[in-house]
């Protein structure tokens, strides 16, 4: 009926255009990669660069750093008049400035900033270790557990008896048994640690398994894997970096928190945690063994955190506008 | 509803078997039980045959094993014969030694029966041949033993731990012929001045008295027996550890029961209403304290229980965390991207990435030299100013983590469809943002109050260490570092039921605080 109306002028409201046949062979959207909008958004940011280039110099300090500074943490154990030396005593102990005495020795007369060097290297491949063995399998396993109903069930009772069980038992039984090896510490901190992550991830996996897009992929009969891969674990990238930026952190302050109670790394390994658990008790008399490991561990873990959290802004799509 | 919660109080309570289950075969089975000796002087000083009887000894203490020896075996077969007077008869004192002579024992008919009665009951009999040398004459450390050892399954021990864990009073608790009045009855209590319920035959004298402690009313009747220390606290209950009063001894001018009402009064420091029967023989002193065989007491001190000093710290922080961090998540919701957001992220990137040890050390350093406040709990002069710095390097995190969580969730909500309305209804920022907002965001955190409220319970392991604090954070890593199988089990227990506890109190609370929500999927809510 309306075309009837006189009331309208069409002419007033629509033109013809010209069918132009080259530009609609073209996609006008434009291009669309996921990865590069990631960079592209995270190095938007000057403060991300900054704390990228610490984080380079950290690694590049405590991985070349013990190849220049070579540590030995008995080097002095013999000779007392070497223990727990301020770092000016130290220097006019063994004659002179050296970078090797500018923090001091230890309890044993060993070199704290060669030790902190030595330490942290440890600490970072620790972490790096853990959080890849226990983002992988838990990620791996939360993805199916969060979408078969049938292993959420069983996973579920497994889940509320293994995570009651407490976590400093299970570790010390596990580096009692098998011993406070740098392998076997990280065997004894992944063993249950991918559960927890797999039940956070279990959670998100559960919300993006019932939309619709997937639905409609199960009702064209595609197989779990692929569902999984391909409409799920894209979609959550944002929560695994996100995950990933609290997690490898939280290994370095895990290692520290389990050398204090004393069921850390053996002594052999010089870890970071192991160093702030022997100058712990004279943190007062002796401070120069107690804060240089202490604000090196804080700084590690402080960056990570940082790039870390900018990494999981830029890897959420709705930033990239 | 009911049913929902009667499903998940059994499902609780069958994976609370299953954890303690769990952590008995660790403890006991995986750990290989010889290390407990790597630190002993008296096992280095031991040799031979004496080093292997004391290992068993220690076992026995350990809870790994129990066995009968030999010597005490000939004890009650002597008795039944001969009464009192057994240990110097000759047959006796043959058989006792026979067992020094390798060949003489394997004849002896005493011996013989040992064997054949602990082998029928399972046990396995271990002879330690006496070692000698070759000329004769006994070598040091070298003592022949005779034992009957039976290993202790985990099923059994579960049995053995369950059936004992809820105790009773009963008036037939103490097996003393000598006691023959065996009754409850209420009696006016010459302690507080009101009235007590009184029992004996009971354990405990006092079942159910006041006084000026909190929490004011106590009670004996039913204890939960969570387990026996085995080394940490040698053979205590650890329900009696972690609740009896830490400190110094209160001294007060008192008198002993069976001096009641004449001018005898002394000035001790014993707890009058903590008296438990004495199992042993009087001496005569107490004979003129006490009117009956209850005559065994604890102190009154000046501390709170350890599980008290954890309890407060833990309570007040929580309290602290509470009342700082949700009005500065509201206002860094408030004030995103600005100043105060800023700085509230800088504090929370700090307490979330910085291992608690550094904070907390450094809080300790700055607390000690800026204000003088009392680093070691034990030197504080003024005891309250003790609980300062651990309370306040408890509520750290945990402010952090209440801004972090309440900042993220107020701003998932500041676009919803209820914010635009209520703005369009012109409502202040402020009441949006206090009433209508908060109260919204405040439902993902409504389930964690219990968990942190019941989690104050289970003591701070470093902040306790650092501190020196006398609570019940460290039990756990102590017991594990001396091998202590009888606390681990406790703790266990103690921390999984708590976890339980607070989850099903979470998720009810919840569902208390947004009616919206429900927990059993019949009445229509979910799918």
């Amino acid at each position: 009926m309306s075309e009837k109306n006189p009331a309208v002028n069409q002419d007033e409201l629509f033109r013809f255009i010209d069918s132009d046949t080259i530009s609609s062979e073209k996609i006008v959207a434009p291009r669309y990669s996921y990865w590069a909008s990631v960079f592209r958004v995270f190095f938007r940011k000057k403060l991300n660069i900054v704390v990228l280039v610490i984080l380079a110099l950290i690694l590049l300090i405590s991985f070349v750093g013990p190849l220049i500074f070579p540590y030995d943490m008995m080097e002095n154990v013999t000779n007392a008049s070497t223990y727990n030396l301020s770092p000016a005593a130290a220097m006019s102990r063994f004659g002179g400035f050296s970078l090797k005495w500018l923090l001091g020795t230890g309890p044993m007369g060993n070199s704290i900033f060669y030790g902190v060097i030595s330490s942290s290297r440890t600490s970072i491949l620790l972490a790096v270790i853990c959080a890849a063995i226990n983002m992988t399998i838990g990620i791996l396993v939360g993805a199916l557990w969060g979408y078969s109903r049938s292993v959420d069930q069983v996973m579920l009772v497994v889940y509320n008896i293994i995570a009651n069980v407490p976590y400093i038992l299970l570790i010390s039984v596990l580096v009692y048994i098998i011993g406070s090896g740098f392998w076997s510490f990280i065997f004894a901190l992944t063993i249950t640690g991918w559960l927890g992550i797999a039940y956070f991830f279990r959670t998100q996996v559960m919300i993006i398994r019932d939309r619709e897009y997937s639905l409609a992929s199960r009702c064209l009969g595609t197989p779990v894997t692929r569902v999984i891969s391909k409409n799920i674990l894209p979609f959550l990238t944002s929560v695994i970096v996100t995950l990933l930026a609290t997690e490898l952190p939280s290994y370095i302050g895990m290692e520290v928190f389990l050398s204090y109670i004393g069921v850390g790394l053996s002594a052999s390994i010089p870890s970071l945690g192991r160093m702030i658990q022997q100058a712990q008790s004279a943190f007062m008399t002796y401070p120069w063994e107690f804060w240089p490991p202490v604000i090196v561990a804080s700084a590690i873990t402080i960056i990570l955190y940082l790039l870390g959290q900018s990494l999981a802004d830029a890897s959420d799509p709705r930033t990239h506008m | 509803m009911k049913k929902y919660l009667a499903k998940r109080i059994a499902f609780s309570i069958f994976s609370l078997f299953v954890v303690v289950m769990t952590v008995m075969l660790l403890v006991y089975t995986m750990i290989e039980r010889s290390v407990i000796f790597q630190q002993d002087d008296t096992w280095n000083k031991k040799s031979n045959n004496d080093r292997e009887m004391y290992e068993y000894v220690q076992y026995q203490k350990y809870g790994y094993l129990t066995y009968v020896d030999y010597s005490s075996f000939l004890k009650e077969k002597y008795i039944a014969k001969y009464g009192d007077s057994y240990a110097t008869q000759e047959d006796f004192l043959t058989d006792m030694e026979v067992i020094q002579d390798a060949k003489a024992a394997k004849k002896n008919a005493s011996v013989k029966e040992f064997m054949e009665k602990y082998s029928a009951m399972g046990y396995e009999v271990r002879y330690m041949e006496p070692i000698t040398y070759k000329r004769g004459g006994i070598k040091p450390g070298g003592k022949g033993y005779l034992l009957a050892i039976q290993e202790k399954n985990v099923l059994y021990r579960l049995g053995d731990y369950l059936s004992g864990f809820f105790k009773f009073e009963t008036t037939n608790d103490v097996k003393d012929p000598e006691l023959t009045e065996r009754y409850i009855r209420v009696e006016k209590d010459p302690y507080s001045g009101l009235f007590a319920v009184v029992g004996s035959g009971t354990t405990h004298k006092y079942l159910l008295y006041f006084d000026s402690k909190f929490p004011f009313i106590h009670q004996n009747f039913l204890r939960i027996n969570l387990g026996t220390s085995y080394t940490t606290y040698r053979g205590q209950e650890i329900t009696s550890v972690i609740n009896n009063p830490t400190g110094d001894l209160v001294v007060t001018r008192q008198q002993y029961p069976a001096q009641l009402g004449t001018d005898n009064y002394v000035e001790t420091a014993i707890d009058f209403h903590s008296l438990t029967y004495n199992t042993g023989i009087l001496s005569d002193v107490e004979r003129t304290q006490f009117n009956d065989k209850y005559t065994v007491y604890n102190y009154n001190r000046s501390g709170l229980s350890m599980i008290g000093n954890s309890f407060v710290m833990g309570i007040i922080a929580t309290i602290i965390a509470y009342a700082l961090g949700l009005p500065l998540g509201i206002l860094m919701a408030r004030r995103k991207d600005k100043t105060a957001d800023k700085i509230g992220n800088a504090y929370i990137i700090f307490i979330s990435a910085v291992p608690s040890l550094a904070y907390i050390f450094m809080l300790a350093a700055f607390g000690t030299a800026l204000f003088h406040l009392p680093y070691k709990f034990a030197n504080a002069e003024v005891p309250i100013l003790a609980y300062i710095l651990p309370t306040i390097s408890l509520s750290l995190p945990s402010i952090g983590s209440l801004m972090k969580w309440m900042r993220r969730y107020m701003i998932d909500q500041m676009n919803s469809d209820y914010v635009k309305f209520a703005r369009s209804q012109g409502l202040s920022e402020k009441e949006i943002f206090n009433i209508h907002i908060s109260r919204n965001a405040m439902i993902y955190l409504v389930h964690g109050i219990p968990a942190s409220i019941l989690g104050c319970l289970t003591g701070a392991i470093i902040t306790e260490r650092v501190y020196s604090v006398p609570g019940v954070g460290n039990l756990l890593t102590r017991a594990i570092n001396s091998h202590d199988n009888g606390i681990i089990v406790a703790c266990t227990v103690f921390y999984t039921s708590l976890s339980i506890i607070s989850l099903i109190l979470g998720d009810l609370l919840l569902t208390k605080y947004d009616p919206r929500i429900s927990l059993s999927e019949e009445r229509g809510g979910g799918r």
